[in-house]
């Protein structure tokens, strides 16, 4: 019969408090009602079908005939923009997740499994095109072996934190919603499942602080690798600050990246937003905004580089583009915080994290300048390649948020999707949610009607 | 509740007395390093304003590292605009527009007493032969990142764009030919002695001697690479501006000595990631703790289970 876990009218009180005040994000809650395949999945997934299959001719062909890199631009978008500038967006586990457990800002703590979720993506697809950019892959076994490294190369530093990174302390934190789900999937599973996560909730401190110590790092590192590079990179860029601006950069970003898809999802599926949460959001990244920006002005201004900012070239000009996107998006977000428009709030993220990207794009390649001679466009098949794990990530992002408790969501929203797969769709029992729930006080009534269409 | 003053002391203590400790040690250390210079350090000398431009060492390069000749100009002769996945050594023209003077100019690895290529190597596929101080290529090692292409302040590895199975060409000073008793391709048949081969220490002396004898003849007086960048192994004596010719003045310190010192610092016997690590534990287990409280806080009002 009725398996609620509530009495009526504890859930009436709820329903009323959610309806009263302004909405709270109290609890990740899965999109529900959405089917995960649609045509945009569909296109994602050719897209990324796509990349595997040029991927296989870039594996057979080699890199020159696939790809417009050269002997003076050694690197091209695949490590350039999906490692370097991707991996810096994604570092949402970085710099949301130390927010809350480092700085105690708790409240963002409801953003966290979305800065966990968009981290591992842009890592695991970062990671991938690594693999594929590598000229000799097969060589990376060395990795395994810590005698072999080269402990003061800023490229070691970024290629096994990342690896490592991605692949233990970044995908453990990411168990938590696997393991809700089991838990709600089947109550057979559920003593191994509190088992296991009691086990995990003892290493969580180690697990997680490795988690902030690994991406402060090798985001720092992937500034420090164009420092060996010297004169070639320009001088309003090329900066022994490189390490702490590319992960200051990387630190706004991400949030931007976080809290903006977070909102984007919120308009999408039609859920409420919790301005609370989003404006502490915002305030953070207002202030590092504005802290970066000081210590990139004070750097050019004492290493004398800043008369080069206003040559009438393309560097100054990617320069005032980047610097205007960044101080625009930091000035957006200082903005909304006063209006409470979320318009403002979006497009100040939008805006700085693309100021972002451009500058963690520029010593690499616009501000890089090997010889006067010798340029660098990527081909459409590096361009596609790009897309395609991109599309990947996205394609990843849109099942796990169906399926998985990620977005932050009111409490009254768990319910309403409890009632969903309760009465809605009495046939998608296997989620498990349907039990777990407050329906409404004419529930049993409700279920006595089901059972008897169901018996028809 | 934010973190309180007196944890931010107490973190910042536990933190930082060991951090300051590792920072000295490490910066005493690193003051102390000097950059070795292999016991028996071999290298090039190759006096511009003696090559005469005929390339037989273009030729001999790509015949003793077995090679085929690249022909991709023109079809017909080896004449090979720029160092290149099939070309390890090259000579170049440098002719002002205005008339002065001009010069040829041979261009191959450096082998650098700090190599940069060997620095940013991930797996130490390229790195300095302790003894002979030639920078070698380990094709085991390489994973074709290609960040060598990038380092090189000279430019001087190139990597393969074609096939699946890419290599890093660069000057190994043809170590098999040494190995035989054999000089490297390039000196064995410069017809007039344009480059040598040797001890560096001998060479040094003999462009020191070139120098004197003729005072004024060679740019600024000075061999190229006895202090540049941190002194190289190849060595060079010309009469036009050495940055003319390729060889970019940057200074006495090497390029990684001068670029990676704070992240060498920082990284040095890896003591601060870990004294940073153990601090960071301890700061996040208090937040654990006070999460799982109000989580279960949370699920006792809502009757939900608790989502960490």
């Amino acid at each position: 019969m009725s398996t609620a876990t509530l009495d009526t009218q504890t859930g009436s009180r709820l329903l009323a408090n959610a309806a009263a005040s302004k909405p709270r994000w109290e609890r990740a809650v899965p999109v529900y009602g959405f089917p995960v395949v649609n045509r945009f999945f569909v296109a994602l997934l050719a897209m990324t079908g796509l990349a595997f299959v040029l991927t296989g001719y870039r594996e057979l062909a080699g890199l020159g005939p696939v790809s417009g890199m050269n002997d003076a631009y050694g690197w091209g978008i695949w490590k350039t923009f999906n490692v370097m500038v991707l991996t810096g967006l994604g570092s949402g586990a970085f710099a949301v997740g130390i927010a809350p457990w480092v700085f105690r800002r708790k409240r963002l703590h409801a953003l966290m499994r979305m800065a966990l979720l968009t981290s591992f993506l842009a890592y695991a697809c970062g990671l991938l095109l690594l693999g594929i950019d590598a000229g000799r892959p097969w060589n990376f076994y060395w990795i395994v072996f810590p005698w072999k490294w080269n402990m003061h190369s800023p490229l070691a530093e970024v290629a096994i934190c990342m690896s490592i990174y991605a692949t233990i302390p970044l995908a453990i934190e990411n168990i938590p919603p696997v393991l809700e789900r089991l838990w709600y999937f089947d109550s057979r599973l559920r003593p191994g499942v509190e088992k296991f996560e009691r086990r995990l909730h003892y290493f969580f401190p180690w697990i997680i602080a490795a988690a902030y110590l690994l991406p402060g790092m090798h985001q720092s590192s992937l500034g420090a690798l164009m420092l060996l590079a010297g004169e070639r990179v320009h001088p309003l860029w090329q900066s022994p600050w490189l390490p702490l601006l590319y992960l200051g950069a990387a630190s706004f970003m991400s949030f931007g990246c976080v809290a903006g898809a977070t909102m984007l999802c919120c308009v999408m599926w039609k859920r409420a937003m919790d301005m609370e949460i989003l404006d502490e959001a915002a305030r953070i990244t207002a202030w590092l905004i504005f802290g970066w920006l000081g210590l990139r002005l004070l750097d050019i201004v004492f290493r004398g580089a800043l008369g080069t900012a206003f040559h009438a070239d393309r560097f100054a000009g990617v320069f005032w583009l980047e610097t205007f996107l960044i101080a625009g998006g930091g000035w957006m977000l200082w903005r909304s915080l006063r209006t409470h428009k979320t318009q403002t709030m979006f497009l100040g993220y939008v805006l700085s994290s693309l100021g972002g990207m451009i500058y963690r794009f520029s010593p690499t390649t616009l501000a890089f300048r090997p010889n006067p001679e010798s340029l660098y466009f990527p081909t459409t098949i590096e361009i596609l390649v790009s897309f395609g794990f991109i599309c990947m990530g996205v394609a990843g992002f849109l099942l796990v948020v169906k399926r998985f408790g990620i977005l932050p969501a009111p409490l009254q929203e768990w319910h309403n999707m409890a009632a969903y797969f309760r009465f809605r769709r009495p046939y998608i029992r296997w989620t498990g949610y349907f039990e777990h729930g407050f329906f409404s006080d004419d529930e049993l009534e409700r279920e006595q009607q089901l059972e008897l269409t169901d018996s028809d | 509740m934010a973190i309180t003053r007196r944890e931010l002391f107490v973190s910042i203590g536990k933190a930082g007395i060991p951090a300051a400790v590792a920072l000295t040690v490490g910066a005493e250390t690193l003051q102390a390093e000097t950059i070795p210079i292999p016991s028996a350090a071999v290298g090039l000398l190759y006096d511009a304003s003696i090559c005469i431009g005929c390339k037989a060492c273009v030729a001999a390069c790509a015949e003793a590292n077995d090679t085929p000749p690249d022909t991709r100009g023109d079809q017909l002769h080896q004449a090979p605009s720029d160092l290149n996945d099939l070309t390890r050594n090259v000579i170049k023209l440098y002719k002002p527009e205005d008339g002065s003077a001009f010069s040829y100019v041979k261009r191959q690895c450096m082998h650098c007493l700090d190599p940069a290529c060997a620095a940013g190597c991930p797996f130490q596929a390229l790195h300095k032969d302790p003894e002979s101080g030639i920078v070698k290529w380990d094709s085991d090692k390489c994973i074709g990142c290609r960040y060598c292409t990038i380092t090189c302040p000279y430019h001087v590895p190139r990597f393969q764009w074609m096939g699946f199975n890419p290599r890093v060409t660069k000057c190994e000073l043809c170590s098999p030919r040494l190995e035989k008793g054999l000089q490297p391709g390039c000196t064995s048949v410069c017809p007039t002695g344009a480059v040598i081969f040797g001890p560096r220490t001998v060479l040094l002396s003999e462009a020191h001697s070139r120098i004197k004898k003729e005072p004024g003849r060679y740019y600024q007086g000075r061999v190229y690479g006895e202090k540049d960048n941190g002194g190289t192994q190849s060595l060079y004596l010309s009469r036009v501006a050495f940055e003319k010719l390729g060889l970019p003045e940057l200074g006495p310190e090497s390029v990684p000595a001068r670029t990676l010192r704070w992240q060498r610092r920082l990284y040095q016997y890896f003591a601060l990631p870990a004294v940073l690590y153990v601090s960071l534990v301890q700061v996040i287990r208090k937040s654990l703790k006070g999460h799982e409280q109000e989580a279960h806080e949370h699920e006792k009002e809502t009757g939900l289970r608790a989502q960490l």
